[in-house]
């Protein structure tokens, strides 16, 4: 049985009529077939505006932040990835449990555009996409396509480890089986075995590129600080000139504040107008931290230390301690 | 070659610039204990007091690489030795991770270096800053990570 947009409407229909939440966080279709944007549902006339589609893919967990700054008890419908932001919150304690009505939703991977449109190749007269079984299908202008759902998904859903939320209330669907996913360290062995001056021209063409949005940190479920310090003016840690050297510390900054905190979703990487590489920068960390400190998987159990807050004495480093 | 041009040329001959973070109980007595046993070490060093290794973040470190160090030095306690019992137990972690970070970006490990100094190993300071320095020398220059304006 799959999640249906009806069983999205009915449950959050109950919850508002009940009075279980203030506030119900999901999803509205946009201006395009590709735009399934964050809902904020109060009243029930509004309720027809919800969604349930390949294009979902935006955490609701990070908006919990804000509303519930004056909401006392918010609903939303939490992905695989988005559990994992909810613990997160949790570990942080930016949020507590009995503030938030958590809907599971399976999830066999999102759509990626722009890999549809290149399939169909007829990118405005494209409709909708839907999900059936194993395969999209992309209702046009002349008709419907069938594409096999497996070739078409985000590159961050192809190594997705969690398809079934592991926190929530209610699930809304029956959990689906894990499928075989890529390794997620692929590209960064890839990397590691390249040499310094090719790390570094990598690295360096990418972050000479960064328009320094903040859209990767925004999006961030790790990045609940109330003040950035990218955003502080004194002392002021990140200068405002768009330079490489200022970019290399922002980039790097960003993805060591998140080491052992961040659960890999991969949402930087998909926000990212530039297409910077940021889940390499991240996993990158994730690697090195379980192979010196023991496997660790961020946002499975908030009451586990996290590796960069504990010590054992014995720990190995990657420095000669002689 | 004229007298004038010979020592402008010397003067103009590059010298690394390290920047060490001493941590105040072990490394930076260390230090100290270096000056006053009359142990010479390598004026490149710019040592920087910190209540502890711990202190250190890595802001405070790239941002040495940005305004001009050519190397970085975190020097704190041993293991078990902590004035404050846990700090450099914390910088180890920290630390090591970052400098994996730092070459997985291309950064030559010899760069950014940690290490353990009690403050009776003024001898340890002495021989430290002198390897640091002369393996930072062989790298020459920082280009990767200084503020080019």
């Amino acid at each position: 049985m799959k999640p249906t947009v009806d069983k999205l409407k009915e449950i959050a229909a109950e919850t508002l009529v009940g009075k279980k939440a203030e506030l119900i966080l999901g999803w509205q279709k946009g201006s395009f077939w590709w735009q399934s944007f964050p809902a904020f549902i109060e009243k029930q006339e509004e309720l027809d505006s919800l969604t349930w589609d390949p294009f979902c893919v935006a955490n609701l967990s990070i908006y919990l932040l804000e509303e519930l700054k004056r909401k006392k008890k918010v609903a939303l419908f939490v992905k695989g990835c988005d559990a994992l932001a909810i613990n997160r919150l949790l570990q942080d304690k930016c949020i507590e449990r009995e503030q938030v009505l958590l809907y599971g939703l399976p999830c066999k991977g999102m759509a990626d555009r722009a890999k549809i449109e290149a399939a169909v190749g007829e990118e405005l007269s494209i409709r909708e996409v839907r999900r059936d079984g194993d395969e999209f299908i992309v209702l046009t202008d002349n008709g419907e396509q069938h594409l096999d759902a497996s070739n078409y998904l985000l590159d961050k859903c192809l190594s997705c480890r969690y398809p079934n939320p592991i926190v929530y209330d209610q699930l809304l669907a029956q959990e689906i089986d894990t499928f075989p996913v890529k390794e997620r360290f692929q590209s960064v062995v890839k990397l590691e075995n390249s040499t310094f001056e090719e790390r570094y021209l990598y690295w360096s063409g990418h972050f000479n590129r960064c328009l320094r949005c903040f859209a990767c940190r925004n999006v961030c479920p790790a990045c609940n600080c109330r003040e950035c310090i990218f955003d502080q003016n004194e002392p002021r840690w990140l200068g405002k000139a768009n330079i490489l050297s200022e970019n290399q510390f922002c980039h790097l900054i960003r993805a060591y504040h998140v080491a052992g905190r961040c659960i890999d979703c991969g949402e930087c990487q998909r926000v990212c107008p530039m297409d910077i590489p940021l889940q390499e920068l991240n996993r990158k960390l994730i690697k090195d931290l379980n192979e010196l400190y023991g496997d660790y998987d961020a946002g499975t159990d908030p009451e586990e230390p996290q590796p960069l807050g504990t010590f054992k004495l014995d720990d190995p480093a990657s420095f000669s301690e002689s | 070659m004229s007298v004038t041009e010979k020592s402008l040329q010397e003067k103009q001959a590059w010298e690394p610039l390290i920047v060490a973070f001493c941590c105040n109980w072990c490394s930076y007595a260390g230090g100290d204990l270096a000056g006053t046993s009359r142990m010479p070490y390598p004026a490149n060093i710019r040592v920087i007091r910190v209540p502890c290794s711990s202190r250190v973040n890595p802001m405070m470190v790239l941002r040495a690489f940005q305004r001009g160090a050519d190397g970085v030095l975190v020097a704190g306690c041993h293991p078990g030795d902590c004035h404050y019992t846990s700090g450099n137990y914390y910088t180890r972690r920290r630390m090591s991770v970052f400098r994996r970070l730092l070459e997985y970006t291309g950064i030559e490990p010899e760069r950014f270096q940690v290490t353990w100094i009690s403050g009776s190993e003024g001898a340890k300071f002495a021989q430290v800053m002198n390897r640091v320095t002369e393996e930072v020398r062989a790298l020459g220059p920082n280009r990767k990570l200084r503020d080019a304006r």
